[in-house]
C-alpha cells in the first residue's frame, strides 16, 4: 500500500539532506586503497592455528571467525550505520584464495599506475611480499585445481583466455542471501538453532550425522565471528562518543554503540536496527566470500514491516528513512575489487555489483510496490552512484503505471539506473527451472542481471563466461582459430567449403560449440570440487533456506535450488555471421564459402574485400530486425544452448543455466578476434550482452521484438539488453513514451532492458574531456560504471552503441568524431 | 664477496640492464636480468629477503629454440643455468626478447595482450611468475637514475 503523498518525493533533495550530500561528496573524492587486513588474518590463522584434521566447513568457519575477531572496527565518516567492508574508506579487500597474487608484480607500482591506481602503503606491500603471498604460492583455487587435474586441456583452454573464463578461479559469491530469519531471531537465535541441530545430528551416530554436526558447528563458529565484530564496533563507537566534542556527533556514536550491542546478535526491533543488522551481516558475509555480486536482494520487501511499524509508532518519518537508506547505499559502495593492471583491459571500471531489487509482485502474485520502493528509487536518483546496482521489477498486469513511469523517470534523471526486469517472463523462466511459483515470484537480481529466488537459490551464476566467436571460428577453420595459429583446438570438422547446405554448417558449428562447452563444464566441475574442500560457505549458508534443514553447506548442495550459470559473449555477432553465411553463401550464392573464408582470413583486405565486407555488413540479415532468417538463427542458438546446458547436472546436483551478459569482455575479446563473416573486421568490438550489433537494428520496435522473441524460458540466467536513447527536453513526455515502450517489450516477452540516456556526441566529449564529466555513470552490460574509469575499448563500445530517438523510434546515425579520439 | 663485486662492475651491469630494456635480443635481456638478480641478491640485504625460504624452478625458452635458460631458487640462493630442468614450477615460452620484456617488466607492460596474442605462453603455476615479475620490477625501480 502506498501512503506517500508524492511518490517522487521531490521535496527531499541533497540540499535538505546534508549528511547524504557530504557522504556522496566523500564517496566521489575517495581514492581506492587496497586493504590487506583479511589476507593478513586468514594467512596467520591457516599458518599458525589451522587443524587440517577438521572438516572443511569447520576450518573455513574458524578462519573466518579469526578474521572477524581481529577485523578493525572503523568509522570513517558520519554515516549512521556501523560497519565497513574493509579497514579503508574505499577499500579493495584481498582474497589470496583467489587471484590476489596477481597483484604481486605491481606491489611497488599499483599506487601510481596510470589507469585506476589503488593505494598500497610500502609497509603493506612488504608484508604481502614477504609474509602473505609466499604462503599461498600453491594454495589458491587455480593451483589447487591444477594439482588435482594437472595441465588438462580444459585448464589450458581457460588459461589461454580466448575461449572461456572459468570464473570459479576468482569467485563464486554471486548470490542473494535472505536476512529475514536473522532479523526475526537475531544471530544468537540462529546459533541456538544450529546448536540444537548439531546435538540432534550427533545423536544419529552415523557418518552423515557427523558431517551434518560439523556443518552446524561451522555455522555457529562463523556467526559468532559476526557477533564479535559487532561488539567491537559497539566498543569503538562508545569510545568515539566519549571523545566527541560535538553533542550531536556524540549522540550518533552512542546510538550506533547501542544498536551494535543489540543487533545483529538479537532480533531487530526498529527500522534502523534492521538496516544496520543487514549491513553488518553483509560485511560478515564478505569475510568469507569475495566481494563480487553478493546481492542484498529485495530490501523494499524485507525492510517494509520495520519501516511501517516505526512510521506508525512515530519513530520514523520519510526523511529519516531516506537518510538511512542513503547511508546504506553509500556503505554498500564502500568497497571495490582489486584489479591488477593486466586485467584492467577486460574488467577495468567495474564495481562489485551488489544488486538491489525493487518492486514486482509478492508471493501471492500481487503488487508488492510499497513506500520503501519509492524511497529507494528516490535515494537512487539523488545519489547517482555506481553501486549498489539497483533493479526494478515490473509486472505489467499487477504493478501500477505510475510505478513504471516513476522508474522510467529515475532512469532519465540518472541517465542509467535502474535496470528494468519483466516479472512475467522471469517468473516463468524460474518456474521452468523447477522453482515453485511462490519462490519464483520472490526472485531477486544477482550482480549484473542473473535471477534467483531470494535466499533459496545458490546459482554460482558467473561460473562460465564463454566466447561464442571461438567455436564459430573453429567451425570456419576446421577446429583452429586464427589467434592460436596452427594448433588444433577443437575437433577436426569438415572444410565448410565442402558443405552443401547451411544446415550442415550449422551442425559443424554446433559440434565445435558443444565440444567447447563440455570443456568449460568439465573445468567448472573440477573447480567446484576444489571449492568444496577449500572454500565452503558455512556463514553464507546460515542466510539461506535449505542448508539448516539439510545440514549441508551451500557448496555441497545445501540450498533449495542449486544451479551453475554460463554466460555468453558475442551472441549478436555470431548470429549475424550465421545469417550472412546462410543468406549470402547458400541462398543468394553471392560468393562461395571458399571466397568468404579467404576474405575473412585476409580481414576483407583490398577493394574487392572491402566491397564484399560492406555488402555483408549492410545487406545480410541482421539480428535485431524482423528478418526471418535472423530470427530463426537467433532462436536456434538460444534453444541449442539451453538444451545443452540443461542436460548437465553440476557437482551440487543442479542444472546449468545459460545467460547473456558480458560485463566488459565483449570489448576485450572483440579486440583479439579476427574478422567474421558478417562484415566485422578483425579487432572490432563485439556487441554487449544480448544487444544487436551496433548499427544493425535501425528500428527500435523491431529490435525490441527480435530480442523479446528469444523467449525468456530458454534464458533462465537472464540477459542484458543495452539500449541508448537520446535525451529529450521534456522529461515527463519522454518518461511516458519510455514506459509505453517498456510495457510493449515486456508484453512481447522481453526479460530485461537497461538504458543509457545520452548522445553519441556527449560520450565523445566525455572521452575527450573527462574532467567535465567526473560523475558520469553509464550502463555497461548489466552493471554501472563511471565512464572515466573505463578502458578505451569500453568507451568506444559505449560511444558507438546504437542510439534511438524515442520520438520516432528510429536509430540515429552515428556521426564521425571530429578530430579523432 | 661484497668486496669482489665492485661498484664499477655493478654500474656496468646496471647499464647493460638498462640498455637491454630496449634490445630486441631475448638472451641478452634475460641473461642480464638473471645475472643482475643474482648480484643484487648478494649485495642488497632488503632484496635478499625475497630469497628467504623460497623454492622455485623457472624454465625460460624462446619459441625458436635458441634460448633455454633455467633459474632455480633454493636454499636461500639463486642458480642460473643454460639447460632444460626437470619439474619446473613454471615454463615461460616467448616469441622474442621484446615480447618477454613486455610481459615481465616493461613500463607499458601488457601481460594480458601478450597472452592473448600468444607472444608469451606459460605452463605451470602462475604464482611463480608473479613473484618473479615482482623481483624483476624491483630491480627496475632500483636502477640508478642518470644524473639530471
Amino acid at each position: 500500500m502506498i501512503t506517500l503523498d508524492d511518490i517522487r518525493l521531490k521535496d527531499f533533495t541533497l540540499e535538505n539532506l546534508p549528511r547524504l550530500k557530504e557522504l556522496r561528496r566523500l564517496s566521489f573524492a575517495r581514492k581506492p586503497e587496497i586493504c590487506i587486513e583479511r589476507a593478513r588474518y586468514v594467512t596467520r590463522y591457516l599458518r599458525d592455528k589451522d587443524d587440517p584434521g577438521d572438516a572443511p566447513e569447520v576450518r573455513q568457519a574458524r578462519k573466518v571467525n579469526y578474521f572477524l575477531q581481529h577485523k578493525r572496527p572503523v568509522f570513517h565518516d558520519r554515516n549512521l550505520l556501523a560497519g565497513s567492508t574493509t579497514s579503508k574508506a574505499l577499500g579493495a579487500p584481498l582474497f589470496p584464495e583467489f587471484f590476489a597474487l596477481t597483484l604481486w608484480p605491481e606491489l611497488d607500482t599499483v599506487s601510481t599506475r596510470a589507469k585506476n591506481p589503488q593505494k598500497l602503503t610500502a609497509d603493506e606491500a612488504r608484508e604481502l611480499n614477504l609474509e602473505i603471498f609466499p604462503f599461498w604460492m600453491d594454495k589458491n583455487v587455480l593451483e589447487m585445481t591444477r594439482a588435482r587435474i594437472g595441465n588438462a586441456e580444459s585448464l589450458k583452454l581457460f588459461e589461454s583466455l580466448v575461449f572461456f573464463i572459468a570464473a570459479k578461479a576468482g569467485c563464486i559469491s554471486h548470490a542473494v542471501p535472505t536476512y529475514a530469519p536473522m532479523l526475526e531471531h537475531g544471530l544468537t537465535g540462529l546459533i541456538s538453532m544450529a546448536s540444537e541441530r548439531e546435538a540432534a545430528a550427533l545423536a544419529h551416530a552415523s557418518d552423515e550425522g557427523n558431517r551434518q554436526a560439523d556443518f552446524y558447528r561451522a555455522v555457529q563458529i562463523s556467526l559468532e565471528g559476526i557477533i564479535k565484530y559487532a561488539e567491537h564496533l559497539a566498543e569503538e563507537a562508545a569510545m568515539l562518543a566519549s571523545v566527541a566534542d560535538d553533542p550531536r556527533v556524540r549522540q550518533e556514536f552512542l546510538d550506533m554503540a547501542g544498536i551494535c550491542r543489540r543487533v545483529p546478535a538479537g532480533p531487530a526491533t526498529t527500522f534502523r536496527e534492521a538496516v544496520n543488522a543487514i549491513w553488518i551481516c553483509q560485511v560478515g558475509i564478505h569475510a568469507e566470500n569475495i566481494n563480487m555480486a553478493m546481492s542484498p536482494g529485495r530490501l523494499d520487501q524485507l525492510l517494509y514491516p520495520y519501516y511501517r511499524r516505526d512510521v506508525e509508532e512515530g519513530r520514523l518519518d520519510t526523511g529519516g528513512a531516506i537518510e538511512l537508506i542513503g547511508c546504506l547505499w553509500l556503505k554498500i559502495a564502500d568497497n571495490v575489487t582489486m584489479v591488477p593492471e593486466a586485467s584492467e583491459e577486460m574488467f577495468g571500471g567495474a564495481g562489485t555489483v551488489p544488486a538491489i531489487t525493487l518492486g514486482g509482485v509478492d508471493a501471492d502474485g500481487e503488487d508488492a510496490v510499497n513506500d520503501l520502493t519509492y524511497i529507494m528509487l528516490r535515494v537512487t536518483e539523488l545519489l547517482r552512484i555506481r553501486d549498489p546496482n539497483v533493479n526494478a521489477r515490473y509486472d505489467y498486469e499487477k504493478n501500477s503505471k505510475e510505478y513504471c513511469r516513476r522508474v522510467a523517470e529515475v532512469i532519465l534523471n540518472t541517465k542509467a539506473v535502474p535496470a528494468f526486469f519483466n516479472d512475467r517472463a522471469n517468473i516463468t523462466a524460474l518456474q521452468g527451472q523447477g522453482e515453485s511459483i511462490e519462490h519464483a515470484r520472490d526472485y531477486a537480481v544477482i550482480g549484473c542481471v542473473e535471477l534467483a529466488s531470494s535466499g533459496r537459490d545458490y546459482p554460482a551464476s558467473s561460473s562460465i563466461m564463454l566466447n561464442l566467436a571461438a567455436p564459430l571460428e573453429m567451425a570456419l577453420f576446421q577446429g583452429k582459430r586464427p589467434i592460436t595459429g596452427e594448433e588444433q583446438i577443437g575437433p577436426v570438422t569438415p572444410d565448410p567449403a565442402t558443405l552443401p547446405s547451411f544446415e550442415q554448417f550449422w551442425e559443424v558449428f554446433k559440434s565445435q560449440l558443444d565440444w567447447l562447452i563440455e570443456k568449460a563444464i568439465e573445468l567448472n566441475e573440477e573447480m567446484g570440487r576444489v571449492h568444496q574442500q577449500m572454500m565452503p560457505s558455512p556463514l553464507l549458508s546460515a542466510f539461506f533456506e535449505g542448508p539448516m534443514d539439510k545440514g549441508r553447506d551451500l557448496i555441497q548442495g545445501g540450498s533449495l535450488y542449486n544451479s551453475s550459470g554460463a554466460t555468453h559473449i558475442a551472441f549478436a555477432d555470431v548470429v549475424d555471421s550465421l545469417n550472412a553465411i546462410e543468406q549470402t553463401v547458400f541462398i543468394d550464392k553471392k560468393l562461395s564459402f571458399t571466397e568468404l573464408l579467404q576474405m575473412v582470413k585476409a580481414d576483407f583486405a583490398g577493394p574487392a574485400g572491402e566491397k564484399m565486407r560492406l555488402y555483408l555488413k549492410n545487406r545480410a540479415p541482421k539480428y535485431g530486425t524482423e528478418n526471418p532468417i535472423a530470427r530463426k538463427n537467433a532462436r536456434n542458438l538460444v534453444r541449442h544452448l539451453f538444451d545443452l546446458y540443461q542436460a548437465h547436472i553440476n557437482y551440487r546436483g543442479g542444472p546449468y543455466r545459460p545467460a547473456y551478459w558480458t560485463m566488459t569482455n565483449h570489448a576485450g575479446l572483440g579486440r583479439i578476434t579476427g574478422a567474421l563473416p558478417h562484415g566485422r573486421k578483425s579487432g572490432e568490438l563485439f556487441a554487449s550482452g544480448i544487444t544487436p550489433v551496433s548499427g544493425a537494428a535501425p528500428e527500435l520496435t523491431a529490435c525490441l521484438n527480435a530480442v523479446a522473441d528469444l523467449g525468456g524460458e530458454c534464458v533462465p540466467g537472464c540477459w542484458a539488453l543495452n539500449i541508448k536513447y537520446s535525451p529529450e527536453a521534456d522529461v515527463e513526455k519522454m518518461a511516458e513514451r519510455f514506459a509505453q515502450t517498456i510495457e510493449a517489450y515486456f508484453r512481447a516477452g522481453g526479460q530485461q532492458v537497461q538504458f543509457n540516456i545520452m548522445t553519441y556526441q556527449m560520450l565523445q566529449d566525455a572521452r575527450k574531456h573527462p574532467e567535465k564529466y567526473p560523475e558520469l555513470m553509464v550502463r555497461v552490460s548489466g552493471y554501472s560504471a563511471y565512464f572515466k574509469d573505463l578502458n578505451e575499448l569500453m568507451k568506444d563500445e559505449l560511444i558507438t552503441r546504437t542510439m534511438y530517438d524515442l520520438t520516432n523510434g528510429r536509430a540515429v546515425p552515428y556521426p564521425a568524431e571530429k578530430g579523432g579520439k | 664477496m661484497l668486496d669482489l663485486i665492485t661498484e664499477q662492475a655493478q654500474k656496468k651491469l646496471w647499464e647493460k640492464f638498462n640498455s637491454s630494456l630496449t634490445s630486441e635480443v631475448a638472451e641478452e635481456f634475460l641473461q642480464t636480468l638473471l645475472t643482475l638478480m643474482q648480484i643484487v641478491f648478494v649485495v642488497n640485504h632488503e632484496y635478499r629477503r625475497n630469497l628467504k625460504n623460497f623454492t622455485g624452478r623457472y624454465q625460460f625458452c624462446s619459441k625458436n629454440g635458441e634460448v633455454t635458460i633455467a633459474a632455480v631458487f633454493h636454499n636461500n640462493r639463486m642458480d642460473v643455468m643454460e639447460k632444460k630442468i626437470n619439474r619446473p614450477d613454471i615454463t615461460i615460452t616467448f616469441r622474442d626478447g621484446k615480447t618477454l620484456l613486455n610481459f615481465i617488466i616493461s613500463p607499458r607492460q601488457d601481460i594480458l595482450g601478450s597472452m592473448l596474442r600468444h607472444d608469451v605462453e606459460t605452463e605451470g603455476n602462475l604464482n611463480y611468475l608473479y613473484k618473479f615479475g615482482f623481483m624483476a620490477k624491483q630491480l627496475q625501480l632500483m636502477m640508478p637514475q642518470p644524473p639530471k
